[in-house]
């Protein structure tokens, strides 16, 4: 029982925990909370059900390939030229590219939902010392863990990992020390299209649909979870995203029936108070000011 | 006449009659028009309440909010409680529980109903106040954004109050033409004077630089509690305005689609001014019914899919943002005409050119 619990937890943090990473990362590099993030979701949630009936292994390649071509389009079309903006304007920017996406959707496919066939393998439940868990929960805590070793690992021991660290940091400075500012902001985007795309499969193959509203929520969790850990530092991100997702699926094992729609009007109250205490987030990031 | 009063008279009065005068005239077209383009009328001038509300926090303190909808959704919410006949209220809501019984029993008019809900909503704020006012910046957008999201899902899911997103209906079809543009008038007057209060100008240099505005003494939170409360009752007021609209109404009338619709108006006209608001406002409007009609057929006669209307405006949001950050107006007011204005008229048209 309290292994279930333990899974379902793990498996819904990892996914917030990819989400918010890739809101912290554009965050640091060039202070843009990027609103438009779930539709990468969406578009995600389009390319599975476009791929459907291909093997599954060019369905993931074509989904994560799709939704990173979108992230680059995104930020060569809309938030390149606003790169000198301050925080809000590039939020504000965000919302109207996510209403941009999610509307062009709306054009394409309709405002009805569209349904995914589910893949039998991931459905089942797998016993684990004893316990029955989805295998889809343990696919995911699989993945998650394994994509974060392999962005932990780009981001301290390649060079453009280096790069990436430093325009975070400071990206005038890397600027003139002589990081390309197009290359590091694209490379941070294709980033994020990474995560958002795997983040996207685990999400959609779960829940079996997809219609163009479907990134709303995941993204205003990561977005708080993003906050909540501490916009500055990826660490902070990653915890504040897993932990609103561990207690999201918490929540959802305990609230009793009727409270249960709810849910999410406790998690965002939460998310106000931990504003109102820590406005900087569990994990502050030190700020040197010059 | 001495010089000082002319100043007084173009940076002071100028620009806030000069707005009633315009809403007026937009009233009077509207008057001898269709009844499709009054409704059109109506439903811009509920949201020139709506986001000379939104303005008289986000635009004089330089603070973001994305929530201000969830305002609008409690004072539409609480007009219809006091609105409802009583008789109807009783069918609509079997199961209301106990402890909000006179809720189905209370009745008054119109007006009252609109001055109640603009408190309710204020006193909300208020409650909020210790959470959302000390922050700034991003923090500030999201935890503004929590509380809609906070909001919109209580409504939701309270069946046995709100109808959940089974929608709201019974509220008598009364907000006419004369009464939008009354309500719109006396808040731009409001929010003017607001503005140009003790309160509104500290608010404005804070907005300008807080880190100088406190070293200088002022107290930056206690005046956006201000403002933040005097905003959420505009709003309140507009939701109230807009439920008398509409009749029927859910939940998600008040969420992200309605928050990008304000923002979008505020920002397309210019953050910093309340021309900027209702301008931006009226523009919207005016760009919307235009699209609307576009993707309908009924002009071009080619059906457009549901949404294109959207996709365009939100490509005109990102132009202005990128091409004119500070709106149509660049947080000016409305110049006075054909007056020779001097370099340097008013200390704040200066902070424009900061954006």
């Amino acid at each position: 029982m309290i292994l279930e619990y333990v899974i379902g937890a793990l498996s819904g943090g990892g996914v917030y925990a990819l989400l918010t990473i890739g809101l912290a990362l554009l965050f640091s590099v060039m202070g843009l909370m990027n609103f438009a993030y779930g539709e990468l979701l969406m578009a995600g949630g389009f390319a599975i059900y476009l791929l459907r009936d291909l093997p599954w292994p060019l369905m993931v390649l074509g989904t994560i390939a799709a939704v990173v071509v979108v992230s680059l389009i995104i930020e060569r079309l809309a938030f390149r030229p606003l790169r000198d903006a301050d925080a809000m304007t590039l939020l504000i920017a965000s919302f109207a590219v996510s209403m941009l996406l999610q509307n062009s959707a709306r054009m394409a496919a309709g405002p009805t939902a569209l349904g995914i066939e589910p893949y039998d393998a991931l459905q089942r439940n797998a016993d684990l010392l004893g316990a029955s868990v989805p295998v889809i929960d343990l696919v995911a805590i699989g993945v998650t863990s394994a994509l974060l070793v392999a962005l932990l690992m780009l981001l301290t021991r390649t060079q453009l990992g280096t790069q990436l660290r430093a325009a975070a940091e400071d990206f005038e400075m890397a600027n003139l020390l002589g990081v390309r500012a197009n290359r590091v902001i694209a490379a941070a985007f294709a980033i994020t299209g990474v995560l958002g795309g795997v983040a996207a499969l685990i999400l959609i193959l779960r829940q079996g649909t997809v219609s163009v509203t479907i990134g709303q929520m995941p993204l205003l969790i990561a977005f708080v979870g993003a906050v909540v850990g501490g916009m500055g530092s990826l660490a902070g991100a990653a915890l504040g995203g897993f932990l609103l997702g561990a207690v999201t699926g918490l929540l959802d094992a305990v609230l009793p029936g009727e409270l249960q729609p709810f849910r999410d009007a406790f998690v965002f109250g939460l998310v106000v108070l931990v504003l109102a205490t820590r406005p900087q987030g569990l994990i502050p990031v030190r700020e040197v000011r010059v | 006449m001495p010089a000082i009063d002319l100043s007084r008279w173009r940076t002071g009065l100028w620009p806030v009659v000069a707005l009633v005068a315009v809403l007026l005239l937009v009233g009077a077209a509207l008057g001898g028009s269709d009844a499709v383009m009054q409704r059109v009328g109506i439903n811009a001038l509920i949201f020139v309440v709506l986001v000379v509300g939104l303005w008289s926090f986000s635009g004089v303190s330089g603070v973001v909010s994305f929530g201000h909808l969830a305002f609008a959704a409690l004072g539409a919410y609480t007009c219809a409680f006091l609105t409802i006949p009583p008789a109807t209220k009783q069918g609509l809501f079997p199961d209301m529980p106990g402890f909000l019984d006179f809720l189905l029993t209370v009745h008054t008019g119109f007006w009252p109903a609109v001055l109640i809900a603009a408190g309710v909503s204020a006193a909300f704020a208020l409650l909020l106040s210790p959470a959302i006012v000390r922050l700034s910046g991003v923090q500030a957008g999201i935890a503004t954004l929590a509380v809609l999201v906070t909001v919109y899902t209580v409504l939701l899911n309270w069946d046995e109050v709100t109808r959940g997103s089974s929608t709201m209906i019974g509220v008598p079809a009364d907000f006419t033409l004369g009464r939008a543009i009354a309500m719109a008038v006396v808040v731009v007057v409001i929010a003017w004077f607001f503005s140009r209060s003790r309160v509104g100008l500290r608010l404005k240099a804070a907005r300008a630089d807080e880190v100088a505005a406190r070293s200088i003494g002022l107290h930056v939170v206690r005046d956006r509690t201000v403002a933040w409360v005097l905003s959420a009752a505009i709003v309140g007021a507009g939701g109230a305005g807009y439920s008398h609209f509409i009749t029927t109404f859910a939940p998600n009338q008040f969420y992200l689609a309605a928050t990008f619709t304000t923002l979008a108006m505020l920002v397309i006209g210019g953050m910093r001014s309340l021309t900027g608001a209702v301008l931006g406002t009226l523009v919207y409007s005016a760009l919307a019914e235009i699209l609307r009609r576009v993707q309908s057929g009924q002009i071009g006669g080619v059906e457009l899919p549901g949404g294109a209307a959207e996709v365009v405006l939100a490509i005109l949001l990102l132009v202005i943002l990128v091409k004119r950050p500070g709106g149509l107006t660049n947080g000016r007011e409305l110049p006075v005409p054909r007056w020779p204005m001097r370099r340097g008229g008013g200390a704040e048209e200066h902070e424009a050119s900061r954006a």
